[in-house]
């Protein structure tokens, strides 16, 4: 080969950081067909929830439906938080199973999971990168619910001050605020079931079982939230604060779920993570 | 050790470590501290003198009093006549903000909900936003400055009632003072009231003293016969700062419905702290026995039409010869088919011998 | 890191790109590899070659770290492995079992994401170098293609356009013509020869003999697990034994002629011309040279009509060693 054929770098030299797997990751998820359809999917459930009450005669009575259903023909602005209620039990987590199930496992079963550990992309950084994309994922997917939300509601019903759940009223602008802060509380909310999603990823090559497996798991842990027997494992479960934003929508915001929260899905990533690792470093990849 | 075990490690120390650090923080949260010793007289006093009156804190309530299940108030049921059955079963969080003797607030904390009662001045307002209803509460006498609706006695703070307790203390309580604790993050004095009448259903009810202020903490009761107190309300978070004014602010939102209520004059009907257990009340409502275990006896006419009907409140009735009764740890409300309402912190038995004695 | 391998003994010792010893892979109670001591010198093209299921794929494995050895050493590019891996990989290029690639993503989307991977590789020169190999493989009108629509032939050369994305020390191939087409071998085989004329080392597994022996100079022979036979593909070849072929009517007469002069007669192959005496010569090259036999079988009144001295075909040989029927294609 010729001359040009010496290394890139020089012996001695520390490698880069290499965030470029990190926007490589991003991008293989975002440029993929799945992702697209499933962020439309749940564009779509604030569009639906919206227009039904459009159509529909009848005027939704107060305390009937989730929240803010009642409110929404008055306010626009509460299509959001009403889709993201309907959005946190099932679709959110539905969605978010699927991408957290598929990242090792999805890679395995293409075959590029051997390839990006020859190229060397590093076990360890390999999870660190794909738990990462689970992670923009949850945000991606919450902000789509909360934007389409604000969006359909602003172009089919009047826009104004609103309510919160203490009777106040604040601007638009902070509800916009708000808004933001509740996206960031759902996204945190995720973060536990991501982790999971990936250590059940690093137990198979088949991506339809692991994302199957966080799902169920999702769906069991709210379940068991809902069993008064079960009460002295309800602070432990990842979906015991899911819908704890209402603190958010309080006035003043009571950020006690934000933190009790934030304390229990670092608790889930710290304990997933590492079992996620000691698995996957000691992975033998035959796939 | 192999690479391979090696790489498992954390998994296991990283678990670990947070179970040592649950726990560290449980055994924390239960450890005494350290004050200096008080007799039960010093800490009475240190209540009495109490200067602190602005504060915002969270309140937990917590009710164990043995009653069936009564399906909790969720965002979707209008609460009615049922609600007050709500507080005797399970626990409420609520915040409160005080700001000075005519300014509070109360904020009770339901799933995806919240009721808020707001006391400004003359004005009070109801808020319930699972109905987006607001009421409008007035003082009896508009204009007059000394009719405003108090604010102290209207907050269900462990302070109100650990002093309708302490009003009760007489020489049948014996008072101790036991082992320091930590409420809300502050250190407390804790007075024990202990019935030494072995009629009532009491075993003892516990005050948590603010060491530093004597402001009362935390209220704790306990029943005969139960481990778990029987009921408890006590701060989980507290701040002796006064709250933003504009907390007591309250305009109805936009597309509520609202409506206007004028109070009648006496606003609380349980007895006030200086009010003594016998004197004798205007609807005729009696009370024979004395201290713990009194028994107070309303008459047919001073009893809400309609009490046993609703459907929450039958629910927890049981019927027993002569009318029907609710039982718990800690009280025993006993309707006779006349219409009279035997309520104390007895057993069911004193309640009918009482009635019989009539 | 490059200290000297322990193993080397001597100056003189050729230096190796890859070495293993007593590498034991198990699934479960099955031993896959059952210890092998590889020995591929830097420069070479190693075959390595082996019936199907003899082991081959997984050793690659092992050697690259994807998967753990149960027991035995492994160096590569003469730094321990798995320990060196972060710093020995981006040397490597590899072709593992198959290409592996985003069907929804195109030939050079995908090859851009897996150099991504590499901390190494710099980005600035990623577009230039993607091109470049995918020049190399002749997949450029393939270029906007997903890979979901490629051949499989295409993905094998997507997979070499993968390993070359890079200038590598040593490129580990596992069956790289799988797939391809009589040309794509073709082309597969050039573009190994000049790879090692560059001085890049290339280990390439194959279930094909014919392959292996036109392409290269060194060649382990994999069986059950076990590594039967490993050196210079020369070497192997002048271990086995050479014959003389008789071809004349009087078979008997010759083959008493060819017992005198020394030489082994051998049974003539079933189905094959009477008319033709077969004699193993032992020792070799040692033996009577080829015209004093023929003088000797003249001499002897036998109607000499033809006369060879034939090297023993590598597929006897290996039939010999693993004991198993290869499938030979031309
Ligand atoms: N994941 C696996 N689990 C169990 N056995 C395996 C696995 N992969 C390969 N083997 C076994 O190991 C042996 C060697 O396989 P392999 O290395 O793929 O052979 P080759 O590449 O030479 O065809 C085979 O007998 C195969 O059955
Ligand atoms: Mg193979």
């Amino acid at each position: 080969m010729s001359a040009d054929t010496s290394k890139p770098l020089a012996p001695g030299v520390r490698p880069a950081v290499g965030w470029s797997l990190l926007g490589s990751e991003l991008s293989v998820l975002f440029r993929r067909l799945r992702t697209w359809a499933m962020l439309l999917a749940l564009a779509a459930v604030p569009i639906l929830i919206a227009v039904a009450v459009k159509l529909s005669s009848r005027p939704v009575a107060p305390g009937r439906g989730p929240l803010f259903l009642d409110r929404i023909t008055q306010n626009g602005l509460f299509v959001a938080v009403t889709a993201l209620v309907v959005c946190v039990p099932l679709f959110l987590p539905l969605t978010i199973g699927v991408v957290a199930g598929d990242t090792i496992a999805g890679e395995a079963n293409m075959g590029t999971l051997r390839y990006l550990l020859l190229a060397p992309a590093g076990r360890v950084r390999l999870l660190l990168v794909k738990y990462a994309g689970a992670v923009a994922f949850c945000f991606a997917a919450t902000v789509t619910v909360a934007a389409s939300g604000a969006l359909v509601g602003v172009v089919l019903f009047p826009v104004g001050p609103v309510t919160l759940l203490s009777g106040d009223t604040i601007g638009v602008g902070e509800s916009m605020l708000r808004s933001l802060v509740i996206a960031g509380y759902i996204t945190v909310s995720l973060l536990g079931l991501s982790a999971i999603g990936l250590l059940i990823s690093t137990f198979t090559d088949v991506p339809v079982g692991a994302m199957a497996a966080t799902i169920v798991l999702s769906v069991v842990s709210q379940v068991l939230d809902n069993l008064p027997q079960l009460d002295w494992l309800h602070p432990w479960l990842f979906s015991h604060h899911w819908l704890g934003f209402a603190d958010l929508l309080r006035q003043p915001i009571d950020w006690t779920s934000f933190g009790a929260n934030a304390l229990l899905q670092a608790g889930y990533i710290a304990v997933c993570g590492t079992l996620a690792y000691a698995k996957f470093s000691n992975k033998d990849i035959l796939s | 050790m192999t690479r391979a075990k090696r790489r498992w490690l954390p998994a296991l120390l990283i678990p670990l470590a947070l179970v040592l650090a649950v726990l560290t923080g449980s055994v924390q949260a239960g450890a005494t501290v350290s004050l200096p010793p008080k007799t039960a007289d010093e800490v009475l006093a240190m209540i009495a003198r109490t200067q602190v009156r602005a504060f915002s804190g969270t309140l937990q309530q917590t009710a164990e009093l043995g009653l069936p299940d009564i399906p909790s108030s969720t965002p979707g049921v209008t609460p009615g006549a049922g609600t007050a059955l709500e507080f005797l079963a399970g626990s409420h969080t609520a915040r409160v903000f005080v700001g000075d003797p005519t300014k509070a607030r109360l904020q009770i904390m339901d799933a995806m909900a919240e009721r808020d009662l707001i006391v400004n001045g003359k004005d009070a307002w109801f808020y319930n936003s699972a109905d987006n209803s607001a009421t409008h509460l007035q003082a009896p006498k508009p204009g007059a400055p000394t009719e405003t609706l108090p604010s102290k006695p209207a907050m269900p703070t462990p302070e109100a009632l650990a002093n309708r307790f302490l009003a009760a203390v007489d020489a049948g309580t014996e008072v101790t003072v036991g082992e320091a604790s930590s409420v809300a993050g502050r250190s407390a004095y804790r007075l024990s009231l202990a019935p030494k009448d072995p009629g009532t259903l009491v075993a003892s009810v516990s005050i948590d003293v603010d060491s530093e202020t004597g402001f009362p903490l935390g209220v704790h009761v306990q029943a005969k016969n139960q481990a778990d107190p029987a009921y408890s309300l006590a701060f989980t978070d507290l701040s002796l700062t006064a709250p933003d004014p504009g907390l007591f602010q309250f305009t109805p939102p936009a597309g509520s419905t609202v409506t206007t209520k004028v109070l009648p004059a006496r606003l609380t009907p349980v007895p006030d702290a200086d009010s003594s257990p016998k004197a004798p009340s205007p609807h005729g409502t009696r009370v024979s026995g004395e201290g713990w275990g009194s028994i107070v006896m309303l008459p047919a006419a001073a009893v809400p039409a309609g009490l046993t009907s609703n459907p929450q409140i039958s629910q927890v009735l049981q019927s027993v010869s002569g009318g029907r009764a609710l039982t718990s740890s800690l009280v025993s409300v006993l309707i006779l088919d006349d219409g009279r309402v035997l309520a104390g912190l007895v057993p069911l038995e004193r309640l009918q011998s009482a009635a019989a004695a009539q | 890191m490059k200290e000297p391998s322990p193993t080397q003994r001597g100056a003189a010792a050729e230096e190796l790109a890859v070495e293993t010893h007593g590498l034991v892979k198990r699934f479960g109670q099955r031993a896959a590899v059952d210890g092998i001591d590889l020995a591929v010198p830097r420069g070479a093209v190693f075959g390595f070659l082996g019936p199907n299921g003899s082991g081959k794929t997984t050793t690659i494995r092992v050697l690259l770290g994807l998967a753990s050895a149960t027991s035995g050493d492994v160096r590569v590019l003469d730094q321990s492995m798995p320990a060196a891996l972060a710093s020995v990989l981006p040397d490597v290029g590899a072709l593992v079992e198959g290409p592996g690639f985003y069907p929804f993503l195109t030939g050079p989307g995908n090859l851009m994401r897996l150099d991504s991977a590499d901390r190494h590789a710099l980005p600035a020169t990623r577009r230039q170098r993607v091109a470049d190999a995918l020049d190399r493989v002749g997949l450029t009108h393939a270029a906007g293609k997903k890979v979901r629509a490629y051949s499989l032939g295409m993905k094998q050369r997507l997979g070499l356009a993968n390993a070359l994305l890079r200038p590598r020390e040593l490129l580990v191939l596992d069956e790289p013509t799988n797939g391809l087409d009589p040309q794509g071998t073709r082309e597969v085989r050039s573009l190994v020869r000049s790879l090692a004329a560059g001085g890049t080392t290339v280990f390439v597994s194959s279930h094909l003999l014919a392959e292996v022996e036109q392409m290269c100079t060194h060649v382990g022979v994999m069986s059950a697990g076990r590594l039967v036979a490993q050196g210079p593909l020369a070497e192997l070849r002048s271990a086995g034994q050479r014959q003389v072929v008789v071809e004349t009517p009087d078979a008997e007469r010759a083959n008493g002629v060819l017992a005198r002069l020394g030489l082994v007669p051998a049974a003539t192959p079933d189905g094959e011309r009477p008319i033709e005496a077969r004699a193993v010569m032992n020792g070799g090259l040692a033996g009577p040279a080829p015209e004093v036999i023929v003088a000797a079988l003249v001499a002897d009144g036998v109607r000499v009509r033809g006369f060879a001295v034939e090297d023993a075909s590598l597929e006897d040989r290996f039939v010999s060693l693993t004991g198993e029927g290869f499938d030979v294609v031309g």
